[in-house]
């Protein structure tokens, strides 16, 4: 009998420290605030049930958790982060990540070319991208180009993201190349805009602000991230969609790995599960992430509330990283002095 | 009370040490920043902060607003303050609850309102229509006349409350009298009720001026980047330029503004005092 009792607390013994030795196996990561919920089920929990580790998510906007990577540079405490293409070039230049070993993600191939290697350097991989482009009451107006929403008749019922946002910038962009006058700095849009500044409704900040804006006919054109939209088609008004004749502009976000990572084959691992075709359908479904990954098919209904499908991923004219990296304070000056002024 | 000043210093000394520890310590950090360049001290930052036009204008902007809002909610306040102190004593109670209620809404959901108030469609635009004083609809929406009423609003209930306090501790029959000896009403305001309730005036308006240049939601969403506050232009120097300098030099000319202001109040209120 005691023996029995023996074997059998050694039995519970061992198990327990199999489990505590599951659960030592952590893997960090530094995502958006945005959808925890989503990605927890659709992300988080069956990637912890198939490593059997023990995921830890820090959350938070960019510039935090770059700060954060940042002062931890010394002693990483993240393993895997997700930023935007300029902010992980900016990651890069500072020395916080890595090369991604794209040979142990074997989801890597089914990629769109824009997302492999968005930045040119080895250091990120795109998991979703979006498209910016306007949306406008067609009972009121016809947007044909980015230049129509200067127009007299017009710009006084736009909302025109600040360019602190992230839809600022390629915006100005698109703006600049229906001006003829696009340059890195973005002057000529920038000055086009400050010069009709007070009839334009806002500088928005943030995109949800748009909705009840357009539901109050405060506004009846802006541009916006094609994220979202899907709030507007639900608002009893008819708006649409442009497409601009100089092409849609959007933004990317991309994974890397932080230099000196403790857990790089975890964080591997992590990444080529978060862009298996599985989990990219399921995150478009959900409406929270556009797939980068080529394999996902998905309804028409959902596709037209994301950014979806190759053509798009090749008609996207993203700014480079480096111009955004490098221009992002004078365009910000630029701009409060010619517009915020 | 205390027998001695150690045992009262004692029992003051874990708050006074939580309050340095949690507050005075990273605070004093954070303005540091604003007077350290790589290897000295130095005023730089300042100069560059105010050689940009933008942050000139946005700082006078800024006073500017503090300023109105604080005068215009004095005015209102007096004679909101008086109408309560003379209800009978179960009705003050309940009209000082009234004026505090706003307070207990959160400011996101009192600013968001105002956007469908002051809206093209809103209630505002309608009645200026109704009138006939307009034909199309006004923008009121991210100027700063929305930003200067969503601050009113915001702050007002503090003053009242200020002025009620200060007006209960008022003689009643003091006004009476000057009216009896022929004072009009403007007398009786300037010579008997300002004097008598300064200090009310003073806590109110260093609140209100306080509150209005801090206040971050309300210029945020009812001025939006074209009506662009300190606080907003703080939030923006730290989310999009990482500029932590620029930040703690305007988080340090804040905290500079609140201070003079009360002490410019309290200057005010004695030098009346003395004459």
């Amino acid at each position: 009998m005691l023996n029995k009792t023996m074997l059998a607390s050694a039995g519970a013994l061992m198990l327990t420290m199999g489990i505590a030795h599951a659960e030592d196996k952590t893997l960090t990561i530094s995502v958006y605030a945005f959808a925890q919920d989503e990605f927890k089920q659709i992300v988080y929990d069956p990637f912890e049930a198939k490593c059997g580790c023990k995921l830890v998510v820090e959350t938070g906007n960019s510039v935090e958790r770059l700060a954060k990577m940042e002062a931890n540079k010394a002693k990483p405490v993240i393993d895997m982060a997700v930023v935007s293409m300029a902010d992980a070039l900016s990651a890069a230049r500072s020395g916080l990540i890595d090369k991604i070993d794209t040979a142990k993600l074997s989801n890597f191939g089914k990629l769109y070319d824009i997302a492999k290697d968005p930045n040119g350097d080895g250091m990120s991989v795109g998991y979703t991208f979006y498209s910016t482009s306007i949306v406008y009451r067609t009972d009121k107006m016809k947007i044909e180009s980015w230049a129509d929403l200067l127009k007299d008749d017009i710009v006084s019922h736009i909302a025109f993201p600040n360019v602190t946002t992230n839809q600022g910038p390629p915006a100005l962009y698109m703006l600049g190349e229906a001006l003829g006058s696009n340059t890195p700095d973005l002057k000529g849009a920038i000055r086009a805009v400050g010069a009709k500044a007070d009839k334009i409704v806002t500088f928005y900040v943030k995109s949800s602000q748009l909705v009840q804006l357009m539901q109050q006919e405060e506004i009846w054109a802006a541009p916006i991230g094609r994220f979202s939209w899907s709030p507007f088609t639900k608002l009893d008004l008819p708006l649409a969609w442009a497409t601009p004749k100089e092409g849609q502009t959007g933004g990317m976000n991309v994974m890397v790995l932080t230099k000196g990572a403790k857990n790089r084959d975890l964080a591997l691992e992590f990444m080529n599960f978060w862009l298996s075709t599985e989990i990219q359908t399921k995150l478009a479904e959900k409406l929270v992430d556009s797939p980068v990954n080529a394999e996902v098919k998905v309804s028409d209904e959902i596709a037209n509330n994301i950014t979806y499908g190759e053509e798009m991923a090749k008609s996207l004219k993203l700014i480079p990283s480096d111009v955004a990296l490098d221009n992002r304070e004078a365009w910000l000056s630029e701009w409060n002095a010619k517009v915020a002024q | 009370m205390f027998h001695n000043r150690a045992e009262a210093l004692a029992l003051a000394l874990p708050a006074a040490i939580f309050a340095a520890v949690v507050f005075l310590v990273p605070v004093g950090i954070l303005l540091s920043e604003g007077f350290r360049s790589a290897d000295s001290w130095t005023l730089s930052a300042y100069s560059d902060f105010f050689s940009l036009p933008i942050n000139r204008t946005v700082f006078l902007r800024t006073l500017k607003l503090g300023a109105a809002v604080t005068i215009v909610a004095a005015v209102i306040g007096y004679a909101a303050a008086y109408a309560i102190i003379c209800l009978p004593a179960a009705s003050k109670g309940r009209m000082i609850g009234l004026v505090a209620l706003p307070l207990m809404i959160s400011p996101v959901a009192r600013t968001y309102a105002w956007i469908v108030i002051l809206g093209r469609t809103g209630i505002v635009n309608q009645a200026l229509t109704a009138v006939g004083l307009t034909d199309a609809p006004v923008r009121i929406l991210f100027t700063e006349t929305a930003v200067f009423i969503g601050l009113l609003q915001l702050f007002l209930p503090l003053m009242i409350i200020s002025l009620v306090s200060a007006l209960e501790n008022l003689p009643r029959d003091m006004v009476p009298a000057a009216r009896v000896l022929g004072a009009n009403w403007l007398q009786v305001f300037w010579k008997i009720i300002l004097p008598l309730t300064k200090e009310g005036l003073v806590i109110g308006g260093t609140l209100v001026f306080t509150g209005s240049m801090t206040a971050y939601i309300t210029p945020a969403i009812l001025g939006g980047s074209k009506v662009l506050m300190l606080e907003t232009l703080l939030y923006q120097r730290v989310t999009v330029a990482s500029d932590f300098v620029s930040a703690s030099v305007i988080a340090f000319i804040l905290i500079v503004m609140s201070f003079s202001t009360n002490l410019l109040l309290k200057r005010l209120a004695t030098a009346r005092n003395r004459k």
